[in-house]
């Protein structure tokens, strides 16, 4: 049963990479288009995502009960030492879902439009920032494990561990990540000239994610980072971020040949194969502190408690996997629903 | 003040604030299916119209009820670390099916805001039931995680160590039923006066009062009969905390001598120090009666626990009756509604609307001082006679700052909600007959 749990942690962490990125991302999409292609990315992101959006973001919250029940000391570390970075992604969280929901929402179309529209935009950018950030500070090697919380000052204990330039490198990684994916996914929702700007800006962000991929390897070699020293010296790891690297040239294939569904497919793939590079080499090791690692699997709860959470992520999952599929099939996937106007959006 | 109440307070002010979002995503839903059943059935447009302008408020209340959840599922664990460490794994059943219910939620959401014209008919409507039934699950869930805080069972405490867990025991734990209960009754009660006291405002007002009619009808029966079956729930309630919280009955009360046929007090205003109670109204034997079902039953009283363990008792005393006091009224307003639809002419009365309108909030507050007695109440214990919550407290310096900073957000958060609710009663009313 600890397998099934590990599965569906693994798979709910993927999940909001892949799903809630690409709604961060479409979001970033829109903040870096022109004036003049903003008002059509912002009418692409509404009918895109906007069955499936809340639906995405749920995968935190199923991620956080797993860890809180399943993995408690792990818990534990995470929210008493990235306290501060939570705060900041929780915020950018509320203020870019209630934007999203704003500015599609009201009831009267006037210049408060500006308002929603900048807030989820901003919003967009800097909540996938902070999470990197967060994980970041995860690897980073500088959280204190404090016996006594008193003797340390409030900046090496709460603010140093993700507050430096790794930690920014791997935010700007996620967000350029998240970019990438919702610019890969939105070349196939549309066509003619707007297909065409999808498609540059896809390629500006594919541009910037592998500098930017280089960068933070490099930048965590030079500063002995333990996380990317690992990375690099891991066959498997490397091999991976080489795979991922090598599907870039059937993925441009497939855009160049308007195949939706595969270039869907690759670019998801893409990302799997990210997340295994980066969390194969340390794994279970996810917390990297100053002093020592922090496995995964210690201090585990009983085996009472695995069991239940297993059996009742099983259940879950059965109802919920295939409602999702349903959902994303009906509103995603097939084109034979979008013919007529969205009532609710007018 | 130290950390600890400036973490208590963000927590009491950002669950206040959830509470109200989540009870509206609750009970709106019901509204609007309600409404879209009177569409299929009868076809008159009004109730397609009202329907799609429930859907938005469902929307909007939805997603900020989702937003501040999710905000308060991280925070449990970034302000009661120790807490969550040790009741993480024992209250993860109830957690890890609200997701789920959840997730069914947001599913059917999607389906119902995005499926008009698009689905079939029936089955569209069909996710709207979803949407219901899965948000009031959810509700049921994370009320059971509450109860077993009061009532923890389902592990064996030795050494300081919590062993031989056994979830199912704890999500049944011996509080959840009332608990869960008494909160879907009052969250039916609170969102219905509220939504049915804005429609009556707009029949006040006469603003396309034969839409606005049918949508207090509609709002307005669900709260009556709610609130008609509180009271039950709430002697059911009453029996259970008297059997196994005898110190927060004792605080809901202000009852402080241990004594046999004991009054039960009325308002009051209570003085902690000289622990008294004075310009109370007394019922002999009332308080007896109520907790253990006999008038000579011995209820002990405040002075007779260890002073470590009392709760403020005047805010536990004064929300109980503030909560009591709203419920009593609104099950009046019931009555009244009951009433009109025998006498019709009562209907013509501008009192009458504008009586609803000044019910509209009461329900709401009933509520937070419902929450305020239970959580309150149960302090200065998290874990009822496991952790104290001052043991639980995140070791992080400066929560005062993080209190400020979600008390400027929600309440900026609250006013654009009430903004835009405003926005799109405007909207409908601009519609000409």
């Amino acid at each position: 049963m600890l397998y099934v749990v590990l599965f569906f942690l693994l798979f709910s962490l993927l999940l909001y990479v892949l799903l809630g990125g690409a709604d961060f991302g479409a979001g970033i999409v829109e903040l870096f288009s022109s004036p003049r292609n903003k008002r059509t990315t912002r009418d692409t992101i509404y009918r895109v995502m906007g069955p499936v959006w809340e639906a995405n973001h749920i995968w935190l919250i199923i991620l956080l009960v797993i860890l809180w029940v399943a993995f408690p000391a792990y818990f534990n570390v995470i929210v008493i030492y990235l306290h501060v970075p939570f705060v900041l992604v929780l915020l950018g969280i509320t203020m870019r879902g209630v934007a999203f929901i704003f500015r599609h929402y009201d009831a009267i179309v006037d210049e408060s439009q500006v308002w929603y529209n900048w807030m989820f935009r901003i919003s967009s950018l800097i909540t996938p920032v902070f999470l990197g950030m967060s994980f970041g500070a995860l690897i980073g090697g500088k959280i204190i494990l404090a016996e006594d919380f008193s003797s340390y000052s409030f900046y090496d204990l709460y603010m140093l561990p993700w507050f430096n330039v790794f930690t920014l490198l791997v935010g700007l990684f996620y967000a350029a990540l998240c970019a990438f994916l919702a610019s890969t996914l939105l070349i196939g929702e549309t066509e003619g000239e707007v297909r065409k700007i999808f498609s540059r800006k896809s390629a500006y962000f594919t541009i910037a994610l592998v500098l930017l991929g280089f960068i933070l390897i490099i930048y965590g070699y030079v500063q002995e980072v333990l996380f990317i020293q690992d990375f690099i010296h891991n066959p498997v790891s490397l091999g991976a971020v080489g795979m991922s690297a090598l599907l870039l040239i059937p993925l441009w294939r497939a855009i160049k040949r308007q195949n939706r569904i595969a270039s869907r497919y690759l670019a998801g793939l893409q990302v799997v194969f990210v997340l295994f590079a980066a969390l194969y080499a340390h794994f279970p090791y996810i917390i990297i502190t100053a002093g020592k690692e922090l496995s995964l699997l210690e201090g585990l709860p009983p085996h009472s408690v695995i069991q239940n959470l297993g059996v009742m992520l099983l259940i879950g999952g059965g109802v919920i996997l295939p409602g999702l599929f349903h959902l994303m099939k009906s509103f995603g996937m097939i084109k034979i629903f979008r013919t007529g106007e969205d009532e609710v959006g007018q | 003040m130290e950390n600890l109440d400036f973490a208590r307070l963000q927590m009491a002010f950002t669950l206040g604030f959830h509470i109200i979002f989540a009870c509206i995503g609750m009970v709106m839903p019901f509204f609007m299916v309600v409404s879209h059943k009177k569409w299929l059935n009868t076809r008159n447009p009004l109730y397609l119209e009202l329907t799609k302008a429930w859907q938005k408020g469902v929307a909007i209340f939805f997603v900020t009820g989702a937003v501040s959840g999710t905000a308060l599922s991280f925070e449990l664990g970034m302000l009661w670390p120790e807490f969550m460490k040790h009741a993480g794994p024992i209250i993860g059943m109830p957690f890890s099916l609200e997701g789920a219910a959840f997730f069914v939620e947001a599913i059917a959401l999607g389906f119902y805001l995005y499926g008009w014209n698009k689905l079939p008919e029936k089955f569209h409507w069909f996710t709207g039931i979803i949407i219901g039934i899965s948000g009031v699950a959810s509700g049921i869930l994370v009320v059971s995680a509450n109860g077993w805080m009061n009532a923890p069972t389902g592990f064996d405490y030795v050494n300081g160590e919590y062993i031989n867990i056994d979830p199912v025991q704890a999500l049944l734990n011996p509080a959840w039923f009332t608990q869960a209960l008494h909160m879907t009754l009052a969250a039916f009660v609170a969102t219905s006066f509220a939504v049915a006291g804005v429609h009556a405002f707009q029949v006040y007002r006469n603003k396309r009062p034969e839409l606005h009619k049918k949508a207090f009808k509609i709002a307005v029966v669900f709260g009556a009969v709610a609130a008609f079956l509180q009271p039950l729930s709430g002697d059911l309630s009453a029996k259970d905390i008297a059997e196994r919280q005898p110190v927060k009955l004792a605080a809901m009360e202000a009852h402080y001598e241990t004594d046999t046929n004991v009054p039960l007090y009325i308002g009051g205003i209570v003085d902690e120090e000289q622990q008294t109670v004075s310009h109370k109204i007394e019922i002999p034997g009332a308080l007896s009666f109520l907790a253990f079902g006999d008038f000579d039953a011995e209820v002990v009283g405040l002075k007779d626990f260890p002073e470590d363990e009392l709760p403020p008792v005047a805010v536990v005393h004064y929300a109980f009756q503030v909560m009591v006091g709203i419920g009593t009224l609104l099950m009046i307003a019931g009555l009244l509604y009951f009433i009109s639809l025998k006498y019709k002419s009562l209907l013509k009365r501008k009192w009458y609307w504008l009586l609803f309108v000044f019910l509209a909030p009461l329900g709401f507050i009933a509520v937070e001082a419902g929450w305020v007695v239970t959580e309150v109440g149960r302090q200065p214990w998290v874990i009822y006679g496991f952790m104290k919550t001052s043991e639980a407290v995140t070791p992080m310096p400066g929560m005062e700052f993080s209190f400020y900073m979600y008390v400027v957000v929600y309440l900026v958060l609250a006013l654009t909600v009430t903004w835009l609710m405003r926005r799109q009663i405007k909207v409908l009313n601009a519609v000409k007959d």
